[in-house]
């Protein structure tokens, strides 16, 4: 491209005899917005760390500006106008809106002394040019995900970017956030400003992408247009397979609900909620981010008691304090985040799947026994397929669909009646998603009442045969059979703007 | 390889390494039953807290107060066990009263350590670094700083004794290390606490009660105190409070060197033992070749800083090698490389 | 700004201060004399030294327990230099002490930038490697006031602001005061002024960013040990001018734990990135009166330890229920 600011030539790059990338183009404009699209292991955390001279190529070359770069250092790289934000946004919670924003600068400076005043007055210019404010004194800790991207762009916009590179920058934060995030990226574009992003959110990346280029499995599959992708064909070309499924019916419902919730509530997070669940339901628990499904979820697993309402299990009504009580009526969850909040990372995978039942584990003496213990790793390890030479391997060194397998397998050795999953196929590969969807779905005709709580409209579609949509922490509607309903008109309902009868698709 | 495994055969290696070195610079000396039954009569005295602060540590915290602890208990039971001549019972009687209250004193403190801990959320190490002063405190105030003794013969045994030519000691810090090793491997708590250690919030979305474990954590790591102490005024026939400060901090050492991971997580009974056997070895040796006390404190600094650096050449030898066998299967994991 | 005011914990701890300066006034008058506040000052000064170095770590999100070690070796050595050498000038012995503690200090910095080892642990071995070197190779023979060097014995006497008491005699402010003010401004500015130490707090509050940041992480450790081991060696100067007595064992016990105690009750965070000087010298007061100035509440001599603790952990909780309260998780 004759305007291109950065140009990728011919990237490869190994790691211990694994490719992640091999001869890999990519060209970006300038001022363009460009999303680069893969799944995990497609290698596109390597090559945007190969761009910002985080890493090294093998072979291939950087050409920024028109200037072939052999050797990029991150040094290098950053001045030449490329930021790299990443998911964790690397920013100082215990340090000011003002200081977080102009950090960087006076670190390159060397100068040895900081200004405040001129430490206060880059963070104001910084704001402006993109038509934000934020308190300057706050402390980045106690802002919100959306507020922090916003001080993290704002950072790299003081150090002249060119080119913006953030990775996954909408997966933690609120419908509006994301529009208001999108705005900020056009008024970028209008500054000459390029941004490139990493993302999953097929229906956001058609939202403001203009160009998407697509890896798979270390090779670029292609560069195209947004106007020429859908869904489907992005979906075939991310992973090179065409995704049949049939819709999930749920069996006859039984007299009495396994799980049924009156009027939950609890302050700031959801308000009033009510609903039934029956054994082998699939019940998609959908809605944007804040609006209090996670919050609901944590209710019923004992970790955010509510203020008021009732839960009621087979008909009574019980009170869940902490997880333990969950775990003794029956409700398991899979939480949001794996690698913080569902496995112990470096301890064996044996030691993860037994931390549920240990009390299953005793035998004479009252002590732990091992041949039980060995018996209900191997159990777990093959019926969920769980690749590892063995069940003392450690946790870290699975991958991510794995790992996930492993979280369920704790979680399926308690023999839950209600199964709560948060998120279950975040940042996991098609064939391992497909494979944990085929999970469900047999635990679902076993019984077990599943609820799935997903962004992903695909995913419920096809996984789920009722939804739940919660918007602002009240329960705004109920698809009694998904098999009746397309993916456009679910799409609709749960995307919806506030306030603004705009549709979205 | 496991882990737990190879830090342990690691330390059997220098264990006999160690042994056979200085074996050879003193013929006919070192491998003596004589040396022997002097080193084993030290073991409990630092053993035992450093079984206590390894399953402190291994819960990712630390417990500052043990040799405080083992100060007021034993204080508090030689109140008790020096009167033994004025009291109107038989000597068993007080000497069994005087235990069970050491017993009771160590184990009040422990419960008071994890209820700081547990629920007033107050970080491990600032926790009982206030309750080291404070359990001390007590103790100077009971005995207005002045030492304590006299207690019944039949109780010096404990410390003093010997059964087989192996001293009292060596095998009652045998039993308890044994008893340790199987709370950390067979039961329950042993194994929440390793998962609590690893990761809390890990450890509570799991269903662990971790309030629970931590007051059983330290109300164990008060109990081994209080064992030390029965043992220490046994073994001089009185007790000063302050007495065994200085073993504060060597019980974190052996913890360490034993291959207790401070972060949390990992630990065994085993290697502290092994640990202790080589410290042991070390500062026989060491007295032997008419190398000072103060030697012997610079060694342990340098074993400890020695040992850190193997491991942190282990640990990148370990991730290479993970990462090379399980190649095509992983994505790039946080916490990695 | 009065609501910012009553948020931050320096201000109860002052409070806190106040409310028992008050107490022990009422019990004992003499409490609230210039005298007895020079004289607080001039015997609390050296754990205000080593209590600013020891708060720099902590923000960093890194602890340094072999500060105690480093302050009494250096002591110890230059006091033996000094008289080894018969050259009786105070500044060469600051001079010895200084080089001694930066040295150990760059030790520390070497194991905890290169080999990435937990500070804890590092400063644990090297805490006994120091002290034990020093024990083993250079001895432990006390030098009682007789033996000592005059500079330091001059310079534990030399006052800054003289008072005339009532009788004709005189008593007077230490010039400890002037070091102290002199460390407490130098550090102020270092935190508030520069990038080094802007970094620092940074450190605590996300030690990777600021590695991909692409400042010199390893020229950063290096400064803040170097840091610590300076002020502790200053301190051991200090600290034998003042008690005209230096025994190889001193100050290892007694300081590390009420520096500690002092460093957190002024509101540092163990893990890093929050706290002030101000909170930190306000903890040194808090301690300073508790450790010294209790058995003018009448207390029993063989309580005070007890109340020292019991307040200690009194302290630590509210400002841990404080915190949890804040969170609400």
């Amino acid at each position: 491209m004759a305007d291109a600011f950065l140009e990728a030539r011919g990237i490869s790059k190994a790691y211990e005899g694994v490719q992640a990338l091999r001869d890999v183009s990519l060209s970006i404009g300038r001022g363009e917005i460009h999303c680069l699209v893969g799944e995990n292991g497609s290698g596109k955390s390597t090559l945007i760390k190969i761009i910002g001279g985080v890493v090294e190529p093998d072979q291939g070359v950087v050409v920024i500006g028109g200037r072939p770069h052999s050797h990029l250092a991150a040094i290098d790289a950053i001045r030449q106008g490329i930021q790299i934000i990443y998911q964790d946004l690397s920013l100082y919670p215990n340090l000011s809106v003002a200081e977080n924003i102009s950090f960087n600068q006076f670190v390159e400076r060397r100068t040895g002394f900081v200004s405040w005043k001129e430490m206060r007055a880059i963070a104001e210019r910084g704001l402006a040019e993109i038509g934000e404010s934020i308190d300057l004194e706050e402390s980045v800790q106690n802002l919100s995900v959306a507020k922090r991207q916003i001080v993290a762009i704002t950072r790299s916009l003081t150090q002249n970017a060119r080119l913006i590179i953030m990775d996954e920058p909408t997966s933690a934060i609120t419908r509006e956030d994301v529009d208001h995030l999108f705005s900020v990226i056009a008024r970028l574009k209008a500054k000459g400003i390029s941004t490139l992003f990493i993302s999953h959110k097929l229906n956001e990346i058609f939202e403001i992408a203009e160009v998407v280029t697509i890896l798979r499995d270390g090779r670029k599959v292609g560069d195209f247009p947004t106007a020429e992708l859908d869904d489907a064909k992005l979906t075939y070309l991310m992973t090179g397979q065409r995704i049949q499924y049939t819709p999930y019916k749920a069996p006859a419902r039984t007299a009495v609900p396994l799980l049924e919730v009156r009027g939950l509530s609890r302050r700031g997070q959801f308000r009033e909620v009510s609903f039934s669940l029956w054994p082998g339901e699939v019940l998609g628990l959908t809605g944007l981010i804040g609006s209090g499904r996670t919050e609901l979820a944590l209710a019923l697993f004992g970790l955010n008691p509510p203020d008021s309402g009732q839960i009621l299990l087979a008909g009574q009504a019980v009170r869940i304090r902490s997880p333990e009580d969950a775990g003794r009526l029956g409700i398991g969850y899979l939480p949001e985040d794996r690698l913080t909040q569902g496995l112990f990372i470096g301890q064996s995978i044996g030691d993860n799947i037994v931390v549920t039942v240990l009390k299953k584990l005793l035998g004479a003496l009252g002590l732990l026994d091992p041949a039980r213990r060995r018996k209900i790793e191997k159990r777990w390890l093959e019926e969920l397929a769980i690749k590892a030479p063995s069940a003392r391997v450690r946790a870290w060194s699975l991958s991510g669909g794995n790992q996930q397998r492993v979280v369920l397998a704790k979680w399926l050795a308690t023999d839950p009646k209600v199964f709560i999953l948060d998120g279950p196929t975040i940042g996991i590969d098609i064939a391992s998603k497909q494979n944990i969807h085929e999970i469900i779905r047999a635990l679902a005709e076993r019984g077990i009442a599943i609820i799935i709580i997903s962004d992903e409209i695909p995913e419920i579609l096809h996984n789920c045969n009722r939804v739940l949509v919660m918007r602002e922490g009240r329960l705004e509607k109920e698809i009694q059979e998904v098999s009746a309903v397309g993916e456009t008109e679910l799409l609709a309902v749960v995307g919806g703007r506030h306030g603004n009868g705009e549709d979205r698709s | 390889m496991n882990t737990k495994l190879s830090t342990n055969l690691t330390l059997l290696a220098i264990l006999l390494v160690l042994t056979a070195v200085i074996s050879l610079l003193l013929p006919g000396q070192f491998l003596t039953g004589r040396n022997f039954a002097s080193m084993g009569r030290q073991f409990p005295e630092y053993g035992l807290l450093s079984l206590a602060n390894m399953l402190a540590m291994i819960t990712g915290g630390i417990d500052l107060s043990v040799t405080s602890v083992m100060s007021l208990s034993g204080v508090v039971s030689a109140q008790l066990l020096s009167r033994w001549e004025s009291l109107p019972m038989s000597p068993a009687l007080v000497i069994l009263l005087g235990i069970l209250l050491a017993f009771a004193v160590s184990a009040v403190c422990g419960l008071i350590n994890g209820a700081l801990i547990a629920y007033v959320r107050v970080p491990a190490i600032i926790a009982t670094l206030g309750t080291q002063g404070l359990f001390l405190g007590i103790a100077i105030g009971i005995t207005r700083g002045s030492g304590v003794g006299g207690f019944p013969d039949p109780f010096l045994f404990i410390g003093n004794g010997e059964l087989a030519g192996v001293p009292m000691q060596f095998l009652i810090y045998l039993a308890v290390a044994l008893l340790v090793g199987l709370l950390l491997t067979r039961t329950r708590q042993g194994f929440s606490m390793r998962m609590y250690g690893s990761s809390p919030l890990v450890s509570r979305f799991s269903g662990v009660n971790n309030e629970a474990v931590l007051m059983r954590t330290y109300l164990t790591t008060g109990l081994l105190a209080g064992a030390a102490s029965i043992i220490v005024i046994s073994g001089v026939n009185s007790i000063r409070p302050g007495y065994g400060s200085e073993y504060l901090l060597i019980s974190v050492l052996i913890a360490i060197l034993g291959g207790t991971d401070p972060a949390g997580g990992f630990g065994t009974a085993l290697g502290l033992t092994l640990g202790i056997f080589i410290l042991q070895v070390l500062q026989s040796g060491l007295n032997f070749l008419n190398f000072s006390p103060f030697f012997k404190k610079f060694m342990w600094g340098l074993l400890l800083v020695a040992l850190m650096v193997f491991h942190h050449f282990r640990r990148r030898y370990s991730q290479r090698r993970a990462a090379r066998l399980s190649a095509g299967e992983r994505e790039p994991v946080a916490g990695q490389g | 700004m009065k609501a910012a005011l009553l948020k931050r914990s320096e201000f109860y701890l002052l409070l806190v201060i106040v409310v028992f300066a008050a107490a022990i006034t009422l019990v004992n008058p003499a409490f609230l004399t210039i005298e007895n506040l020079f004289d607080l000052i001039r015997s609390s000064s050296g754990m205000a030294i080593l209590a600013v170095g020891f708060f720099l770590v902590l923000l960093s999100g890194g602890i340094d327990i072999s500060f105690p070690a480093v302050a009494i070796v250096a002591q110890y050595i230059t006091v033996n230099s000094i008289i080894a050498l018969g050259i009786d000038n105070l500044a060469l012995a600051f001079a010895i002490a200084i080089a001694i503690g930066l040295a150990f200090g760059a030790v520390n910095a070497f194991f905890i930038s290169v080999f990435r080892i937990p500070t804890l642990i590092v400063t644990l071995g090297t805490m006994n490697i120091f002290h034990g070197a020093m024990l083993e190779f250079v001895g432990t023979k006390a030098i009682n006031a007789g033996q000592l060097p005059n500079c330091f014995k001059v310079f534990g006497l030399v006052e800054v602001l003289i008072l005339p008491r009532g009788d004709g005699t005189f008593y007077g402010l230490s010039v400890f005061f002037l070091i102290i003010l002199a460390v407490v401004l130098i550090t102020w500015v270092i935190l508030r002024f520069t990038v080094l130490g802007r970094v620092i707090y940074a450190m605590g509050g996300n030690p990777e960013a600021v590695k991909r940041s692409g400042f010199n992480l390893v020229r950063l450790q290096f400064f803040i040990y170097c840091y610590v081991g300076l002020l502790a060696s200053v301190m051991g100067i200090m600290h034998v001018s003042l008690i005209r007595y230096s025994n190889a064992t001193y100050i290892i016990n007694s300081e590390l734990l009420h520096v500690i105690a002092a460093v957190i009750l002024g509101g540092a965070s163990i893990l890093g990135g929050t706290g002030t000087l101000t909170g930190t010298l306000l903890g040194v007061v808090m301690i300073s009166i508790l450790e010294k100035n209790l058995v003018m509440l009448g207390l029993s001599s063989f309580w005070q330890q007890f109340f020292v603790g019991l307040i200690i952990v009194l302290g630590v909780s509210i400002t841990h229920l404080q915190k949890r309260l804040r969170e609400r998780i």
